[in-house]
């Protein structure tokens, strides 16, 4: 892994605030797996059950679990498979091999996007302002995946047992997001762990 | 702002995730080539842009990326229905 950098590698923060209302960490370079395929065929989403040892997630905006890969819907025949950081490419030719000669498409997309936890006191209210999504509690239950806007750029949410919110966002607009991130948070102190 | 209900996603959304993409149900000619100049830019470029009930695709852009069908009336923004591409719309404006 000599020579990788994380879409975030480059931030830093002067006075890193003890008490912090938000605290940002960065799930550093991930695996990011796009699965395409027919939710109705049983022998695609049987093979990728027994590959994966959890069935995809079919209902809309809800995502699985286990161990350390997590599953999130994406579109009725898209899925976002993150898994530990170093094994998508042995979970890629495993699923390639298991699905030989079945219709389906999987694309590496780690170095494209990243992955960032919020968490914090203030977490409602950074986010009451950065997306047009309704992220209540009432409205946004754990295990809940959307896609939606966040500071006008595109971010896939999902919403941890913590309570606490994981966000995948686009490598090319890292940048951009820790900055709107940092003014965001101004008023509630920003931590980045 | 509109809140639109993404028949993918299943749920209400922010107009913000959404663009709208034209006239809906425009059939791509079978054999382009047999087709006269005006017909083929009718099929390219004139939209029926009527005032009131219109029949629309809209796709969901920072959504779940996938484009579906609107009735909406052109004058007052009310949306009627939305519904999946391949299926066919229930509010028509033609009495049953
Ligand atoms: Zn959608």
């Amino acid at each position: 892994m000599t020579n990788m950098y994380t879409p975030l590698h480059h931030i830093t923060l002067p006075d890193t605030v003890a008490d912090a209302g938000i605290v940002m960490r960065e799930d550093k370079l991930r695996g990011h797996l796009n699965l395409r395929g027919n939710p109705e065929d049983q022998a695609f989403t049987e093979t990728v059950a027994k590959v994966l040892g959890v069935a995809l997630p079919l209902q809309p905006n809800s995502s699985a679990e286990i161990g350390s890969t997590c599953i999130y819907w994406l579109a009725p025949n898209e899925w976002l498979l993150l898994v530990a950081a170093g094994t998508q490419d042995q979970v890629e030719a495993d699923l390639r091999s298991a699905l030989m000669g079945q219709h389906f498409a999987i694309t590496d997309i780690s170095s494209g996007q990243t992955l960032v936890n919020l968490a914090g006191a203030k977490l409602d209210e950074l986010m009451m302002k950065s997306t047009v999504y309704d992220c209540h509690s009432s409205h946004f239950p754990v295990g809940k995946v959307v896609q939606t806007t966040f500071a006008k750029t595109g971010a896939t949410i999902y919403k941890c047992t913590d309570g606490s919110f994981d966000l995948v966002i686009r490598r090319s607009f890292a940048d951009y997001f820790f900055l709107w991130l940092k003014d965001a948070s101004e008023d509630y102190g920003l931590a980045v762990i | 702002m509109l809140h639109i209900y993404c028949p993918y996603c299943e749920e209400m959304r922010e107009e913000e995730e959404f663009s709208y993409s034209g006239e809906a149900h425009i059939v791509r000619p079978k054999d382009p080539k047999s087709l006269t100049d005006d017909e083929w830019g009718d099929y390219l470029f004139f939209r029926t842009n009527p005032r009131g009930l219109h029949h629309e695709m809209w796709h969901h852009s920072a959504g779940c990326r996938r484009y579906f069908n609107v009735t909406r009336d052109t004058s007052t923004y009310r949306i009627y229905e939305t519904y999946k591409i391949g299926e066919k719309p229930i509010v028509t404006g033609e009495k049953s």
